[in-house]
């Protein structure tokens, strides 16, 4: 990922359901690429380079995914990824906002 | 930069790739190199803990009894994600009302499964219960992450403070205890189910701590945590048990087992398994937890590991188990039957 790409980022499940089908609870956010460091840029670059992310516990429930869309300066279509919260950087976590649809 | 200890849910080649940048500065790289090592630890002690809760589920018997009844411990995160943050000494009679309640709702939670189920805590061998409260700034959810249990605070609007849903709790505690025994996945038929024992076990512990029948039950979940906001649009729960597609939940799911297919999300396919049980325990009338839910019980516990079962095949598991604990008692195993009929099964 680089300074000038936007990350169009989605918060899925949890506890509450968020963003299932019928959901009336919707968390979007979205982060543009020179707003994080090089290091967020390059972890979240592995994500979509096909980097699998670390396995949850066995056992772990009601935790949040994010879905991740990367729109790349200049590419025809946008890249997604879905990724349990703790592969995900704070600051694109900390992006989205809870509303009801 | 700081490293904490949730690093470890980096993955590996990230950091991998971290520690060999060179246009980063020296001691993040070390940390980074440091922390890939760690997770290889952390990684392979997640694997031998799984065996060895697998090994013991085979074998039916737990190797010690870590206590006769459970303790209690609570964690306080401070906004902070860090897990599991500092302890909370004295969490029975804290000032911190969250840090209370959590204590208190996770006691009568263990003294629930021990009582009406004889189990002792979630691994049925004394396991401390543990619990991190104030996770995360506004953060809207409640987890189990494998070995705790999470709550956060909540943003004000649409939620507020997780720990204020006893159902809630008795939900999370209970993933601990499918974990330690179906040892359901968490997708498809068996993601479903294994939410569906959470609702169930919740809404349970929720109608045996107010003593009522399933007639004065609610049947919803999260209906204590719900926000002045989502309150004001009309929501009165995440989920209704009873009527799994209301319009006044928040995340209304299927009603029919045809409905559900692969690639849902648990939270969405638990909508049939829940109506059976609702259905089930409506049926035969009383209170929940006397029979229907020792029916839902020995299928739980005495299935061993089965992390891929089927609801069709949990269905056939609780109409085998209605007729062996009830042999005189044809009633409960035609509750139980027209439960499961009602979603398609």
């Amino acid at each position: 990922m680089q300074a000038e790409d936007r990350l169009d980022v989605e918060r899925l499940g949890g506890l509450a359901g968020m963003g299932l089908p019928g959901s009336r609870i919707r968390s979007v956010g979205c982060v543009q690429g020179h707003e994080l460091s090089a290091a967020e840029r390059s972890r979240l670059g592995a994500l979509f380079g096909g980097a699998r992310p670390a396995a949850e516990h066995p056992g772990a429930a009601d935790g949040f995914r994010y879905r991740l869309t990367l729109h790349r300066a200049g590419a025809a279509k946008p890249e997604v990824v879905e990724v349990p919260e703790a592969a995900v950087p704070a600051k694109v976590r900390d992006c989205v906002s809870d509303e009801l649809t | 930069m700081r490293m904490t200890c949730t690093c470890h849910i980096v993955p590996k080649d990230v950091l991998e790739r971290l520690a060999g940048d060179k246009k980063l500065a020296p001691e993040l790289r070390k940390a980074a190199r440091d922390t890939a090592r760690l997770s290889d630890g952390l990684r392979a002690l997640r694997d031998q803990a799984g065996m060895l809760t697998q090994i013991a589920q085979q074998t039916g018997a737990h190797l010690v009894e870590l206590a006769k009844t459970p303790k209690v411990t609570v964690y306080d995160c401070k906004q902070s994600q860090t897990l599991p943050g500092a302890p909370v000494l004295g969490a029975k009679t804290s000032k911190d009302m969250t840090a209370k309640r959590g204590f208190a709702e996770t006691t009568a939670v263990a003294k629930f499964y021990r009582t009406v189920f004889g189990r002792n805590s979630i691994d049925d061998a004394g396991m401390t219960l543990m619990s991190s409260i104030h996770f995360g700034k506004h953060y809207n959810n409640a987890m189990w992450n494998g070995t705790q249990m999470v709550y956060g605070d909540g943003d004000g609007k649409l939620f507020i403070d997780f720990t204020q849903g006893d159902d809630v709790v008795g939900h999370e505690l209970t993933h601990g205890v499918t974990q330690h025994s179906l040892q359901l996945a968490y997708s498809g038929d068996a993601g479903g189910l294994n939410e569906s024992m959470s609702d169930c076990f919740g809404s349970m512990f929720r109608q045996w701590r107010a003593k009522q029948d399933v007639t004065a039950a609610d049947w919803l979940i999260g209906a204590d945590i719900m926000g002045p906001t989502a309150r004001g649009k009309g929501f009165k729960a995440l989920r209704n048990m009873a009527k799994p597609d209301d319009k006044a939940a928040l995340a209304p799911q299927p009603t029919k087992y045809s409905q559900v297919t692969a690639g849902m999300d648990p939270h969405y396919s638990s909508g049939p398994p829940n109506l059976a049980f609702c259905t089930a325990c409506v049926t035969l009338g009383g209170k929940s937890w006397e029979k229907i839910g020792q029916v839902w019980y020995a299928a739980l516990t005495t299935s061993g590991a089965h992390p891929h079962m089927t609801m069709p095949q949990f269905a056939a598991r609780t109409r085998q188990l209605a007729a062996q604990k009830y042999p005189g008692q044809a009633v409960v195993a035609a509750a139980i039957d027209a439960g499961w009929k009602k979603v398609g099964l």
